[in-house]
């Protein structure tokens, strides 16, 4: 096998879609050979483009004509908003160390990963740490902790949680992400606010929930763990979606096999995925987000299940049991037909939520709607008359402040909620037939 | 908005970590080049969707402006990225499977190093408790996490076919199949340079329409204030710069140079042979780089 060798233009499309083609054949040698100066090292790419520069003119003359600049000076266009400038982008930048921060106090332990509240020694911004979990070695690096890392950085929004950069430790098992520090974490204010959030105060929160999660679906990445200890929320009245954790990418062109069924917190968990589903898609976190509205209203989380048994059976009491109409496919899921399902009774939803409007009862249950298919996207919740009718949603500006118990300002643990079972989730590799 | 992905400076450009260790500017463009090859084969071999090949192989060239080849191997570099960019790509690929085929690959080069045919070629597989295996396992472990850490994880990578897709679709050629196919071609060619760690997707875009419309004698506007380029915001230096790298892929090479990269897969391959060679053959350019 020869080391350089390329015949140009050899890879069709349709080739290439059915079979990788090793043997390249036949085709023609091509005959014109463009000289761009002497060598084309890309001394071309100017670091700051002018507005104005010398184009040359004899752009159209035959390709090995001379590419030295012309004579005629004109007005260069400037580029569109399809196209940011090259400078734009950022350079290959290598890590940074975990040293270049000062580290402040443990924001929260126990669960998963470990998270810090640090300074950045150079500017003295505050920020957090998170540590990733590096053990599982087994695979390489974590393909879960890649998600994590690629979702923050793709879907970067005024309220997703600020991804700044990913530091390194002095092993290969340290690694940790920067993010901007927020100073609350909607569990834990729930829990420790004397009152419960206003309406308008409600609808703001949830407006920006929603808009965070329709960017992130816009960008083809699930979130799959939504719940309130994975919101943040600042001092100006700013939520921000945080825990990529359990993201993924979805809709890739081809079929990826079945995405792992163990995903999103109990409490939060969508029917679908607890009657086994193996393909899901946008609608899990909706559901999830239509637990988040309850709990908003509540103060309290919504469905305070044990185990997926008694979660089922609470949300067949809520909804009243799924039928032939609210989810026709229902029959077809894996654990469908394993479930005795309890005689037909009319949803609680009035009875739940007693204060709350029939444009915002709507929107609830659109959120919490059986069969995913029919279930409420983001898009539209958005434009739900729920946020137009009084009263409006206030401005976040407006919203008073608490004290930050991230910020060690105060600390209490108000109640537990189970976790998304991401040590299964980590195994992802060794449960299918993948482990070497 | 996403993060933008990242493109090499113009000092990383002019000065490449490989370079300032004295290895030659036309050595280390031959050695990504079959580093990519290597790539580009694994991937048919293990029957790798495209995408993971093509992000594999764009993460692989940006590795090599922030770390020279004294450093790392391209072989090693090449099979971590390739097992990184699977991962990323939702089709994660088995360690053992990626080893064996990169095992045969290097071993098939060899063989057709010391002159015999392809035909006597007989692939000896390792034993899995053997210390190839282990050792092999260990430089894909290390290299997939050089590759995250040297590039500040961010992998995002964006490839050029929609893009293509919808410029034909502007320029009215998308019923030239000719035109579709080898623009096409010249894309998947690009990606054994280092173009897309260095430009913009629509400026190597507008390089394949070029090269395939100028091969298959298509005229398209060019003459100011209508230039086709420009539709697509690129500046023809940038485009012309780009189609001169990907035709550089296709001129003759000497056996001696087809030779000299397989013999430097190796990162202790390459040390060595900067030991015999490098005073001479660095120092010019060195030199001159260093004036920069
Ligand atoms: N950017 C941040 N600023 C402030 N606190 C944070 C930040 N990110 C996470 N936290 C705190 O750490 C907790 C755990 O972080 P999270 O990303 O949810 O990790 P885990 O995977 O362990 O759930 C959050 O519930 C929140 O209290
Ligand atoms: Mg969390």
């Amino acid at each position: 096998m020869s080391a350089v060798e390329t015949v140009p233009g050899t890879s069709t499309p349709s080739r290439k879609r059915s079979k990788w083609d090793e043997d390249e054949g036949e085709d023609e040698q091509l005959t014109y050979v463009p000289q761009p100066k002497k060598r084309a090292k890309p001394k071309s790419i100017r670091p700051a483009p002018s507005a104005s520069e010398n184009v040359d003119s004899s752009r159209s003359a035959s390709p090995s004509g001379s590419q030295s600049t012309g004579s005629t000076s004109r007005q260069k266009p400037t580029h569109s908003v399809y196209v940011p400038p090259r400078t734009h982008h950022p350079p290959i930048q290598a890590s940074r160390s975990v040293y270049s921060y000062e580290r402040l106090n443990q924001i929260e332990e126990g669960s998963y990963g470990v998270v810090y509240r640090a300074r950045d020694k150079q500017t003295g911004d505050i920020v957090a740490l998170k540590k990733l979990k590096l053990e599982e070695e087994k695979n390489g690096f974590p393909i879960t902790a890649l998600r994590e890392i690629y979702a923050l950085m793709s879907c970067r929004h005024e309220n997703v949680v600020g991804i700044r950069e990913v530091v390194v430790g002095d092993t290969l098992t340290q690694v940790f992400v920067v993010m901007d520090f927020i100073e609350h974490d909607l569990k834990t204010l729930l829990g420790t606010m004397p009152a419960p959030f206003l309406q308008s105060e409600i609808k703001t929160l949830m407006l920006q929930l929603l808009s965070a999660v329709r960017h992130c679906h816009q960008n083809w990445i699930l979130h799959r763990d939504l719940k309130t200890s994975n919101l943040l929320m600042n001092n100006r009245g700013t939520i921000k979606v945080a825990d990529f954790g359990l993201a993924r990418r979805y809709g890739d062109p081809i079929g990826v096999g079945g995405l792992t069924q163990l995903v999103v917190t109990l409490w939060y968990r969508p029917p679908e995925i607890l009657l086994g589903a193996t393909t899901y898609s946008t609608a899990v976190d909706l559901w999830s987000i239509g637990c988040i509205f309850a709990e908003l209203l509540l103060k309290e989380p919504l469905f305070q299940a044990q185990g997926e048994l008694e979660m089922l059976s609470m949300i067949f009491k809520l909804l009243g049991p799924p039928t032939k109409n609210s989810w026709p496919d229902y029959s077809s899921l894996p654990l469908g037909k394993t479930i005795s399902l309890p005689s037909p009774q009319p949803h609680q939803f009035r009875t739940k939520f007693p204060y709350l409007t029939s444009a915002g009862l709507d929107l609830l249950m659109s959120l919490l709607t059986y069969d995913p298919e029919m279930r409420i996207t983001a898009e539209e919740a958005l434009e739900h008359p729920y946020f137009t009718e009084s009263p409006v949603p206030k401005h976040p500006d407006l919203f008073g402040s608490f004290p930050s118990a991230a910020a060690g300002e105060k600390r209490r643990k108000p109640f537990n909620s189970p976790t998304a079972p991401r040590g299964a989730n980590l195994n992802f590799l060794n449960d299918s037939n993948l482990s070497p | 908005m996403a993060t933008l992905y990242p493109l090499a400076s113009l000092a990383q450009i002019e000065n490449t970590p490989s370079k300032q260790d004295g290895i030659p500017d036309d050595l280390e463009e031959d050695l990504r080049a079959y580093g990519c090859k290597l790539i580009h084969q694994a991937g048919i071999l293990l029957k790798q969707k495209q995408v993971a090949v093509a992000a594999a192989q764009v993460l692989f060239q940006r590795f090599w402006f922030v770390t020279s080849m004294k450093q790392f191997g391209v072989g090693d570099i090449g099979m971590g990225a390739l097992y990184l960019a699977s991962k990323l790509e939702e089709c994660p690929i088995r360690m053992r499977d990626l080893i064996n085929v990169y095992d045969l690959l290097l071993q098939r080069a060899s063989h057709a190093l010391v002159g015999k045919s392809v035909d006597m070629f007989q692939y000896h597989p390792m034993s899995y408790f053997g210390n190839t295996f282990y050792d092999m396992k260990d430089a894909l472990v290390v290299a997939e996490m050089q590759i995250l850490k040297r590039l500040g994880f961010n992998v995002h990578v964006v490839l050029p076919y929609g893009t293509l897709i919808n410029y034909l679709r502007v320029l009215e050629l998308t019923n030239r199949e000719d035109v579709c196919t080898k623009a096409w071609g010249y894309l998947n060619d690009a990606h054994q340079t280092p173009v897309y760690a260095l430009y913009q997707v629509p400026t190597i875009v507008c390089a394949a329409i070029l090269l395939a419309t100028r091969q298959l004698q298509i005229p398209l506007p060019s003459e100011p204030p209508a230039c086709w380029w420009e539709l697509f915001d690129a500046d023809w230096e940038d485009v012309w710069s780009v189609g001169g790298s990907i035709m550089r892929l296709y001129r003759k090479r000497t056996e001696e140079e087809k030779n000299r990269v397989v013999g430097l897969v190796n990162k202790k391959d390459v040390r060595s042979w900067l030991e015999e060679n490098a005073p001479q053959a660095g120092s010019d350019s060195t030199s001159a780089m260093s004036v920069t």
